[in-house]
């Protein structure tokens, strides 16, 4: 079997094995009532795994690679935007006060992002040899437009309120980008070059999935974080609750 | 065209989460740290800044396009005075964050209080940045002034009250 052969069975196959790992991380550590969309996507992705590869290995000739592939890939997108949604609801359930704010601003940053993935994908040129294959790729695109931006929007959101994230949430959503960001990468260069090219992309999608697989299998399995400084550096009750008297006393002035 | 600017996207989104990740593992050592970070507002002359009768002074005796020059110099010099105040609103939600991790329940309840009322300090300067930003545009128009001033006045005050953390041992009791 040819080196290159071997490396691509080898990044299709590894990740998969490996979330079957995380799967039994999570219901050992009992993550999956606080994780159940990536709980779902996770088992979801060995099971379209399996069935991809016997697809391919087997041609079964029931439904043909492509069309299980197409439906597959529909699924997993939907799981995709459940994580993103999961990942929101930790984060302001940790802040009380952002719970209303949250909302109406990711709603507003979805409808942007999903006005101009639309119009990308209308004004976009690029290789339709194979139709259908352009059409999947199109679609994937746009879903990945709006997946990163979310993402993005988040990073930068908390980067600017100075959120402290939950280990394990900040993992899923560190690797959720990661695999996000270079997939919509691969899938822009691919709709330019066509489906005959789309192979080599697959190598740089696939590398991206099993890092990030990686990713979410360190954050999963390490214990969270312990502040590294004494705890009796930690300000005083009195301090604390001085500061946030003059504080409430300041919001409630207008 | 719609390719490069996909990857421009993409590009600019993976550094921010790689950015992210790193300024993550630095963690902060003490609250020692943070108070070190807090900056002093300079009140009397913030005051002055958002003193909409100093406003309309400036606009009556000067030339509309002197005027402007002025008012676009005064709203450069509030909002180094905002970002000011939103600094110490993000160390004072870092420093709630500390006081949350603690195993004492009541200063873990305080810390949360402290998060939460910080955030809203942060929010509403981010909402008068945009204001700012605004008014330096189209420094004659009018039409935020009044909300601005107001606002201006709250965070005026907060200004103070934080400006002033940097010496918590002296207290903050007699601030105001």
């Amino acid at each position: 079997m040819p080196l290159l052969k071997l490396i691509w069975y080898y990044l299709w196959i590894a990740p998969h094995l490996l979330q079957i790992g995380i799967a039994g991380i999570m219901f050992r550590r009992k993550l999956i009532g606080l994780f159940p969309w990536f709980f779902a996507y996770t088992c979801f992705e060995v099971l379209e795994f399996v069935l991809l590869f016997i697809a391919d290995r087997f041609h079964t000739g029931a439904i043909s690679y492509f069309g299980l592939y197409a439906v597959t890939a529909v699924i997993s997108t939907i799981l995709r935007f459940g994580i993103i949604l999961e990942i929101l609801r930790q984060l302001a359930s940790n802040y009380a006060v952002l719970a209303r704010v949250l909302k109406p601003f990711f709603r507003w940053v979805a409808i942007g992002l999903l006005i101009a993935a639309l119009g990308l994908a209308i004004y976009a040129g690029g290789e339709r040899s194979n139709h259908s294959w352009f059409v999947m790729n199109m679609l994937d695109r746009t879903a990945l437009i709006l997946q990163t931006g979310l993402l993005a929007g988040l990073f930068l959101f908390s980067r600017y309120l100075t959120l402290s994230w939950r280990h394990q949430v900040f993992g899923i959503a560190l690797g959720l980008g990661v695999y996000a960001t270079v997939d919509l990468i691969t899938a822009a260069i691919s709709s330019q070059a066509g489906f005959s090219h789309a192979e080599l992309l697959d190598y740089i999608s696939m590398a991206t999935y099993h890092s990030s697989v990686l990713i979410w299998m360190f954050y999963l399995w390490a214990p969270e974080r312990k502040p590294q400084h004494d705890l009796q550096e930690l300000p005083t009750h009195h301090e604390v609750e001085a500061w946030n008297q003059e504080l409430e006393r300041l919001l409630h002035q207008r | 065209m719609s390719t490069i600017l996909i990857i421009l996207f993409a590009l600019l989104a993976v550094l921010l989460i790689i950015r992210l990740a790193k300024g993550r593992a630095s963690g902060i050592k003490s609250p020692e740290d943070l108070r070190s970070q807090l900056c002093t507002v300079d009140i009397d002359a913030f005051r002055n800044l958002t003193d909409s009768s100093e406003e309309e002074f400036l606009q009556s005796h000067l030339s509309p396009s002197s005027y402007r020059k002025v008012q676009r110099r005064r709203l450069r010099a509030t909002l180094a005075y905002v970002s000011c105040v939103a600094n110490n609103a993000a160390v004072l939600i870092r420093m709630g964050e500390e006081a949350r991790r603690s195993s004492d329940a009541s200063v873990a309840e305080a810390g949360i209080k402290l998060v939460d009322n910080a955030l809203r300090l942060r929010l509403q300067t981010f909402q008068v940045k945009a204001k700012v930003y605004l008014q330096i545009i189209h420094p004659g128009a009018r039409t935020l002034s009044v909300e601005l001033v107001s606002q201006y006045e709250q965070m005026t005050r907060q200004g103070l009250l934080l400006g002033r953390l940097q010496y918590p041992a002296r207290g903050i009791s007699g601030v105001f």
